[in-house]
């Protein structure tokens, strides 16, 4: 689906020229170990990146650009991958084609932009402005902080620090407070340097754009030093810890709702060979409408609005997120522990391995009707297979038999059961 | 069939309204995957008190009756509608706002399979004692979870605060007591009143054949019956211009103290082209004077005063129209002074130029054309507009005629004397 190019070793470049969005969209993914000093120091970066540049040395000045080129967007993200932390510029903006009377060519107008915020960022003798750094590691902290808020969140974030303490699975991409305050405005510098000159780099252009002219000056629009870069190590991230018998935690906050979570462990991770299998094992269990975690926990009990599991694959964790009432926590985990006994049993009906290959498949064909999920779950992907199309994914999909799954839930250890729930009797005035 | 181009957006869209009433539309749009399929009433939480169908009196129903009717809209004598759906390779969903229940499924096959299961679905009410029952404990999970969400509860705690009578400030989901009294007749009442056909949108946007589509759908509702069309009576109360409550408070486990500013628009009864205008010169003055290009947003934010989840909105309806502007804050009673003193100076010292209309237009057309590469933004906010006879296509048109005068108008029918109010949560501890 998108052309590849090597810019140098470690660079790559890769496009896609297509009519189907009006807009035009660069994305820009430098990838480095995951450490809590490197997440922390990378976020601030990506915040002060995004808040200025050598051209446009104010926010308002960058983001009135910005909004002289039809509102484009452009923005920095932080994310992790296994131990991979994954620092994203990603910019688009509308076809000009669709614009009455344009002045000036809109992307690469944006282009521009986005490459002189990157490689000539806003300096003051050589480092980064002082008052803008402390700004950011504030924004950095109220966003690490601002997951306290949403009680599903926290809940599960709470339930892996508790299991994978200080390993990537528990990591935030974003760092921690504490990583994020030793940062100053000299170490940032380090860091724009060193991810400049030692990650590994993923470009992606996509849109009705002349991707080959485009490729033809790549090298002059993305003037990266020839360096050192190596990819990160693949660790064996997803052998699962020794456990004799599964954590049964209780916490207290002040809420009104229980989150009953689950974590399980598997030997079987993104790049394992039965990773499809473990993805349609999620489908029947509690991925959809149709799963069991759905039907039987809500549907024929009543005992949640929500309750389903999502597959973390570059961890090799299976998480269950319910929210319920927290007085029915027994019947409720008892009900779950029934739906993986079942598929330990091979209690999965020809219908739900239909319903399942059927709802991944339309959710894999779906992803590619936005320009960010092409790129994104190309990005993932093309870890496995170069050529990745939705259509080889889904005939592995197919091959998985109701065995398979079972096999899958068989290797399933569950390492923890996790209830955050409300103080009793909390009165305010 | 209505076949219409819009020859800058490249798009076309085709339209039929049936003999029943209904509005078919379809947007065709050229290499994607999905199909993009919703089916709307004209019916929200706010419909609450109305005159039945082949009824003389008004009645009101209980709170959050729409939303509990949307739920049990999927259960069927024989079993779930979602099962159906998966089984065709389609995600399913519905969603309940003020004014309209929607109903919708995204596949990229069996989109024929698909659409007769959504009309057949939303066609054929079943309702029991024992299935209503059944609901209540799900429901009461989930309005449960957002009693949790600080973000929720002060975006309705605002509007609470705003209006004094009109529905829009009671919950759309009810509270755990009110949907205790919801009852399978009920159901029906509400829904032989609001899912008539002519009460309805249709739409389909996506990897889609028009004609097809078109003729799929009309053959469907050939097939069915429906009473002749009658145009709903809906009742609401008076409401003064002024705000209900000047500010209220609320403790919750939250990390940082949350501060939301809510202004009521005065004057809500209008429809079509110049309630688009008003929607777009309302926003587009937000941007203008809290944008993040904004003197205001530069000044906050330098200050401490706001982060990453300060955000503003507009919203109008027929009958209630507010802004509300709100952050996570460590100072919340310098943040308020700021935004008011912003307020205020708009309304003493009007002083928006060209340059910054002219900008924030562009600005305004890019985000609307970026939104057109998304099938969900097309249905959903294209049925709105449709709801209130204003078209969405028209966006862009209205965009590029906007003047600061209209401008000043849309800002003057939104901020004026005791229409504002300010709703704080504080983290719990500082409760004690």
């Amino acid at each position: 689906m998108f052309h590849k190019s090597e810019l140098q070793s470690g660079v790559n470049l890769y496009t896609r020229q297509t009519a189907q969005f009006k807009t035009v969209s660069v994305a820009i993914k430098f990838t480095a170990p995951l450490t809590e000093e490197n997440a922390a120091a990378r976020t601030v970066l990506a915040n002060v990146l995004e808040d200025s540049s050598a051209n446009y040395p104010t926010r308002t000045k960058l983001r009135q650009a910005l909004e002289e080129l039809y509102g484009a967007v452009y923005y920095t993200d932080t994310s992790k991958r296994g131990n991979e932390h994954i620092f994203t510029i990603y910019a688009e903006s509308v076809n000009e084609e669709y614009l009455r009377n344009p002045e000036v060519p809109v992307f690469e107008q944006l282009l521009t932009l986005v490459t002189e915020s990157l490689f000539k960022p806003n300096l003051k003798d050589g480092v980064f402005d002082e008052a803008v750094v402390e700004r950011e590691k504030q924004t950095v902290i109220d966003r690490i902080g601002s997951i306290y808020n949403d009680k599903t969140r926290y809940a599960n974030k709470r339930m892996l620090e508790l299991i994978r303490s200080g390993k990537p699975a528990s990591l935030s991409a974003s760092g921690t407070e504490k990583a994020v305050s030793a940062i100053t405005k000299e170490s940032l510098k380090a860091t724009y340097d060193k991810m400049l000159n030692e990650d590994t780099i993923d470009i992606y252009i996509l849109g009705d754009v002349d991707t080959d002219q485009l490729t033809g000056r790549a090298q002059t629009v993305f003037p990266f030093t020839k360096g050192t870069r190596k990819s990160v190590p693949v660790t064996a991230s997803t052998t699962s810890e020794e456990v004799p018998t599964a954590k049964h935690i209780r916490e207290k906050q002040d809420m009104k709702q229980g989150k009953l979570n689950m974590a399980f462990s598997t030997p079987v991770g993104f790049r394992h060979p039965d990773y499809p299998k473990m993805q349609m094992l999620n489908g029947v269990l509690g991925g959809f409408a149709h799963s069991k975690l759905f039907i039987n926990v809500r549907e024929k009990e009543s005992l949640a609005y929500y309750c389903s599991s999502s597959y973390s694959s570059h961890y090799g964790l299976l998480y269950i997120m319910s929210g319920i009432d927290a007085e029915q926590e027994e019947k409720t985990a008892a009900l779950i522990d029934q739906q993986i006994e079942a598929l330990r049993n091979g209690d999965i009906s020809d219908l739900e391995i239909r319903q399942t290959l059927a709802l991944l498949s339309n959710s894999i064909r779906s992803s590619f009707d936005s320009a960010k999920g092409q790129i994104e779950i190309y990005d993932q992907y093309k870890l496995l297979d170069e050529n990745f199309s939705s259509d080889k994914l889904i005939e592995k999909w197919e091959r998985v038999t109701k065995e398979d799954i079972q096999e899958m839930a068989k290797l399933l250890t569950k390492e923890i059961t996790y209830l955050l729930s409300g103080r009793e009797a909390m009165v305010h005035e | 069939m209505n076949k219409i181009h819009f020859d800058q957006l490249q798009e076309t869209l085709y339209h039929q309204k049936l003999e029943n009433g209904l509005n078919v539309y379809v947007l065709p749009k050229e290499g994607f995957s999905k199909t993009y399929v919703t089916f709307t009433t004209k019916y929200g939480s706010v419909d609450r008190t109305f005159v039945p169908r082949g009824g003389k009196e008004l009645v009101t129903v209980p709170d959050g009756i729409a939303h509990f009717l949307e739920h049990k809209m999927f259960e069927k004598e024989d079993g779930d509608v979602f099962q159906q759906f998966s089984e065709n390779a389609a995600a399913a969903n519905a969603f309940t706002s003020f004014t309209r229940t929607s109903y919708l499924f995204s596949s990229t096959s069996e989109l024929y399979e698909n659409t007769k299961t959504l009309l057949d679905f939303v066609q054929q009410p079943y309702f029991t004692e024992k299935t209503v029952e059944k609901e209540k404990g799900i429901i009461a999970q989930e309005i449960t979870m957002y009693d949790d969400q600080a973000d929720w509860r002060q975006y309705f705690g605002t509007i609470e605060n705003l209006f004094e009578n009109h529905p829009v400030r009671i919950d759309i989901a009810g509270t755990v007591e009110t949907i205790q009294d919801i009852t399978a007749e009920h159901l029906y009442e509400c829904y032989e009143t609001f899912y008539h056909p002519s009460n309805m949108v249709f739409f389909a946007v996506g990897n889609v054949n028009p004609e097809e589509m078109l003729k799929f759908v009309e053959q469907d509702q050939q097939t069915k019956s429906f009473e002749a069309p009658e145009p709903v009576v809906r009742s609401f109360p008076d409401e003064p211009d002024h705000a209900a409550e000047k500010r209220s408070e609320l403790y919750m486990d939250v990390s940082k103290p949350k501060l939301m500013v809510g202004t009521k628009c005065r004057n809500t009864d209008m429809s079509g082209k110049d309630m688009l205008m008003r929607e777009l010169a309302s926003d587009v003055t937000l941007d203008i004077l809290f944008g993040r290009s904004s003197e205001f947003f530069t000044q906050a934010y330098n200050e401490g005063l706001i982060d990453e989840s300060f955000s503003y909105e507009f919203n109008l309806e027929k009958g209630f129209g507010f802004a509300a502007i709100g952050s996570d804050t460590e100072k919340p009673e310098e943040l308020e002074k700021l935004i008011k003193s912003v307020l205020d100076d708009a309304n003493n010292n009007w002083s928006i130029t060209d340059e910054q209309l002219e900008r924030i237009r562009k600005k305004r057309i890019g985000l609307f054309m970026r939104a057109l590469n998304s099938p969900e933004y097309i249905a959903n906010q294209f049925t709105h507009y449709n709801f209130n006879e204003m078209n969405l296509f028209d966006v862009v048109p209205v965009l590029e005629g906007l003047t600061t005068d209209q401008l000043k108008a849309a800002f003057d029918d939104l901020y004026y004397e005791d229409g504002q109010t300010i709703m704080t949560i504080y983290p719990s501890e500082q409760s004690k």
